[in-house]
C-alpha cells in the first residue's frame, strides 16, 4: 500500500510517501502565504520524485498547522502526535522528542509503544522558534543555514537576556554597534533559546533518550548548546524537518 | 450596537438604555424569544441578568458589590442588592465587550498584567456601565487580584470596602476567627446601610440557601450518568453565574430546579449532549473562555464531553439557620481552594473517579495565581492516577490573547493522546 503524510507548517511544508512503510520520496518547499497551493506542489514534487500520481496513494494524511487546508488529505492528525510517531519509528527508543518548528516548540513525552503521554509547547511568544532565529538571521546579515556552523567559531561569550524577538532583534544590533563578532553574538542567541526549551522541558518528566525533529534541528550551534543544558546526547534524524510527514504518513 | 460601544458612538445611549425600565424589558422579551430553543432553566437566569443593572441603576435598595467568592447569601440576609463585577465581566465577554472595556482600564493605568476579569470590570466601572455600589464586601480567597481590584473601585466611587480575610487553614480557630469578621461586617453593613441583621430574614435566607444546595447536589449526581446530560460549556457559564450570585434567593432556588428538571428529563430519555460520546473530561479552574471561541466545540467535534467543572462541586455542609454567621463561615472554609495544594488536589480526584473521567482539562487564566500556580502539581497528580491532564494557557476574557489554531492544536493532540 502506496500513502502518504504532508506537514504544512508555518514556513515550510514537506511531504513523504511511503510504500508498505518504507520511505520512497520526501519534498520540502516553502510554505509561503497560500497553504493550499503550498501543499499540492509539496506533494506533486514527492509524488515525481517516486514516479507516481495522485491517484496511486491510497491515503493523505495531514499535519501541522495548515493541515485542515489540505483539500486533498483523508484524514488530519496533529504534529504532536506526528512527531512523536515519527521520531519513534527512527528511533524505537526514544522517550522524548523535542520539536522546533517554524512557530512553535514542543517538547513530547513518548511510551515504549511509541504513544504520546504528554507534551508541552511554547506559549504565543515566537522565541525557541524558527521564526526568531529568521529573524535574528536577518538581523546579523548572515545565511540562516550558516549559524551553526558560525556559533561553533564563537570565541567569547555574549549573553543574550531578551527572549521577545522585538526586544532580541535590537539587542543584536546593540551588540553589532558596540563591536561584538557575529559568530559570538549567534552563539549567545542559541544558548538562550536552548535556555528557553530546557525550561520549556522542565515542566514534563524529561525521559532519555532524546530526539530532536524539525527544521531547527539542522542548526548544530542549538542542538550541541540544548544537549549541553540537557546533559545529554541528542539524536538526530538523517532529515529532521521531515520527521511530522512520516509520522503523517504512518498514520495513514 | 457594540460596535457603537466600541468606537464611543453611543456610550451614553447604552447608558440610558441599562437605566431604562422599558428598554430592559424589551430587550429581554427580545432575548428570550431569540433563545426559546435553550432550555427552560435559561429564563431564570435573563431575568437575573437584565435585572440586575435596572435594579442597580434605579437604586431601590442599597447596591454592594461582592466578589465571586463571597457568599450570596450576605447581601440576601440583608436585602441588598447585588452586583458581580467577574460575573458582568463574564458576561462583556461574552457579547464582545470585553476588548474595548480592558483597553478603558489599561489606558487608565491598569497593568496588562492583572487578571483580565478584574481590567473589564474596571473598564466597565470607569465607563459608567455598571450600577454604582453603596458599598464593597470582597474576600481574600483564591483571587488574588480580587482585593485590589476591590479596593481601587471603593477608592473610585467613594464608598466603603469590606475585605473578609480568609484563613489559610480550617480549623476551629479559623473559624472562630472568620465569624467574628462577619459579624463585622454585619456592623459594616448595618452603618453604611441602616440594615441590621435580622434573625428571621437570615434564618430564611440561609433556609433557601440549603435547599437549593440540595438541589444543586442532585443535579451534580444526575450528572454522573453516561452519557453527560449536561454540557461544562453551560455548567461553566450561566450555571456557575446563578451559582455565584443567587444561592440564598427564591430565584436561584427555582433556577436550580428547573435545571434539575431539565437534566433529569434528559437522563430519563438516555439522551447525552453528543451522540458518540468517547472520552469524559474533567474542567479544572474556575474559568474558561467567555468570549467567542470554539474550545467545547472542538472537544464534542472529536467526541469529548466536559462532564463536570470542579467550579460547581458542592462543597459546603448544610447550614444551621438559627446560626447564620457560622454557617457562612464554615461555607466559606470549605472551599478545597483554601489552604495548601494537597487539599484542592484531593477535591479533583474525588470528582475524577466520582464523574468517571479519563481525562481532566486545567484551565490557566493569565493573570491568576492560584490557578497557574497549581496546575502543574495537580496535572502530575493526576498522571500519576493515570488520568492525562492537559494545562490549558489562556485568557477567560481578553479574546486578545487567544488563537484559535494553537487552542486546536493543543486540544486535538490532547485528545489523541487519549485514545
Amino acid at each position: 500500500m502506496i500513502v502518504a503524510g504532508i506537514d504544512i507548517g508555518s514556513l515550510s511544508s514537506e511531504a513523504v510517501i511511503l510504500k508498505e512503510g518504507e520511505i520512497m520520496s520526501y519534498s520540502i518547499f516553502p510554505t509561503g502565504a497560500d497553504t493550499r497551493k503550498a501543499a499540492g506542489m509539496c506533494m506533486r514534487e514527492a509524488l515525481e520524485r517516486a514516479h507516481l500520481k495522485f491517484e496511486d496513494l491510497a491515503a493523505t494524511v495531514a499535519t501541522g498547522y495548515g493541515r485542515i487546508n489540505v483539500p486533498f488529505a483523508t484524514k488530519t492528525v496533529t504534529e504532536i502526535t506526528c512527531h512523536a510517531r515519527g521520531a519513534y519509528r527512527l528511533f524505537p527508543s526514544t522517550r522524548t522528542v523535542i520539536d522546533m518548528g517554524g512557530q512553535d516548540s514542543k517538547v513530547i513525552s513518548i511510551d515504549a509503544e511509541g504513544r504520546v503521554s504528554d507534551f508541552v509547547m511554547n506559549d504565543k511568544c515566537a522565541a525557541g522558534t524558527g521564526r526568531f532565529l529568521e529573524v535574528m538571521a536577518g538581523a546579523l546579515e548572515v545565511d540562516l543555514e550558516e549559524m551553526g556552523e558560525r556559533s561553533a567559531r564563537a570565541r567569547n561569550g555574549v549573553v543574550i537576556s531578551s527572549m521577545c524577538t522585538v526586544f532580541a532583534e535590537s539587542e543584536v544590533i546593540s551588540l553589532i554597534a558596540a563591536g561584538c563578532s557575529k559568530n559570538d553574538i549567534i552563539r549567545g542567541l542559541h544558548e538562550a533559546i536552548s535556555k528557553r526549551i530546557f525550561t520549556m522541558a522542565g515542566k514534563l518528566r524529561m525521559e532519555r533518550p532524546i530526539t530532536m525533529t524539525g527544521g531547527v534541528a539542522k542548526n548544530r550551534g542549538i542542538v550541541d548548546a540544548l544537549g549541553r543544558l540537557l546533559k545529554s546526547r541528542i539524536q538526530l534524524p538523517e532529515e529532521p524537518q521531515i520527521v511530522g510527514a512520516l509520522g503523517a504518513a504512518l498514520s495513514a | 450596537m457594540f460596535e457603537g460601544i466600541k468606537t464611543g458612538l453611543v456610550p451614553k445611549v447604552i447608558r440610558r438604555l441599562l437605566r431604562s425600565g422599558l428598554a430592559m424589558e424589551m430587550a429581554k422579551a427580545a432575548v428570550k424569544w431569540s433563545s426559546r430553543r435553550e432550555n427552560r432553566a435559561f429564563p431564570f437566569w435573563l431575568d437575573f441578568l437584565f435585572d440586575t443593572p435596572k435594579r442597580g441603576f434605579r437604586k431601590g435598595r442599597p447596591v454592594v458589590w461582592i466578589s465571586a467568592f463571597t457568599p450570596s447569601e450576605i447581601p440576601y440576609v440583608f436585602d441588598l442588592h447585588p452586583v458581580l463585577p467577574e460575573v458582568i465581566a463574564c458576561l462583556a465577554a461574552h457579547i464582545g465587550v470585553s476588548d474595548h472595556a480592558i483597553s478603558m482600564a489599561e489606558g487608565n493605568l491598569y497593568s496588562a498584567d492583572v487578571c483580565s476579569f478584574y481590567r473589564c470590570g474596571a473598564g466597565l466601572a470607569l465607563g459608567g456601565y455598571l450600577p454604582q455600589p453603596d458599598l464593597i464586601i470582597s474576600t481574600s480567597h483564591l483571587c488574588d487580584g480580587a482585593h485590589r481590584f476591590f479596593h481601587n473601585m471603593s477608592q473610585h466611587f467613594g464608598c466603603d470596602h469590606y475585605l473578609i480575610d480568609i484563613p489559610y487553614g480550617s480549623d476551629g480557630r479559623a473559624r472562630a476567627y472568620l465569624v467574628d469578621e462577619l459579624h463585622d461586617v454585619a456592623d459594616f453593613i448595618g452603618k453604611r446601610t441602616g440594615r441590621r441583621l435580622d434573625d428571621e430574614r437570615a434564618a430564611e435566607v440561609i433556609e433557601l440557601s440549603n435547599r437549593t444546595r440540595q438541589v444543586m447536589l442532585q443535579i451534580n449526581e444526575l450528572r454522573r450518568r453516561i452519557p453527560s446530560p449536561f454540557s461544562g460549556s453551560e455548567g461553566m457559564s450561566y450555571v456557575l453565574g446563578m451559582n455565584f450570585s443567587t444561592v440564598g434567593s427564591q430565584l436561584g432556588l427555582a433556577f436550580f430546579r428547573s435545571l434539575h428538571g431539565v437534566i433529569e428529563e434528559r437522563v430519563s430519555r438516555g439522551e447525552g449532549i453528543i451522540e458518540e460520546e468517547k472520552h469524559r473530561l474533567l474542567w479544572l479552574h474556575h474559568i474558561k473562555p467567555y468570549y467567542p471561541n470554539s474550545i467545547f466545540d472542538i472537544l464534542e467535534g472529536l467526541g469529548a464531553v466536559v462532564s463536570f467543572e470542579e467550579a460547581n462541586q458542592v462543597y459546603w455542609d448544610s447550614m444551621d439557620p438559627k446560626r447564620p454567621l457560622e454557617g457562612l463561615a464554615s461555607k466559606m472554609l470549605s472551599n478545597s481552594g483554601c489552604g495548601p495544594i494537597e487539599r484542592r488536589i484531593e477535591a479533583i480526584l474525588e470528582m475524577a473517579g466520582r464523574y468517571r473521567v479519563n481525562g481532566a482539562i486545567h484551565f490557566s487564566h493569565w493573570g491568576c495565581r492560584q490557578s497557574c500556580g497549581g496546575s502543574h502539581m495537580v496535572r502530575d497528580v493526576m498522571r500519576e492516577r493515570g488520568i492525562p491532564t492537559l494545562v490549558l494557557d489562556g485568557d477567560g476574557a481578553d479574546i486578545r490573547n487567544y488563537s484559535e489554531g494553537q487552542t486546536r492544536t493543543r486540544l486535538e493532540a490532547f485528545i489523541e493522546m487519549l485514545r
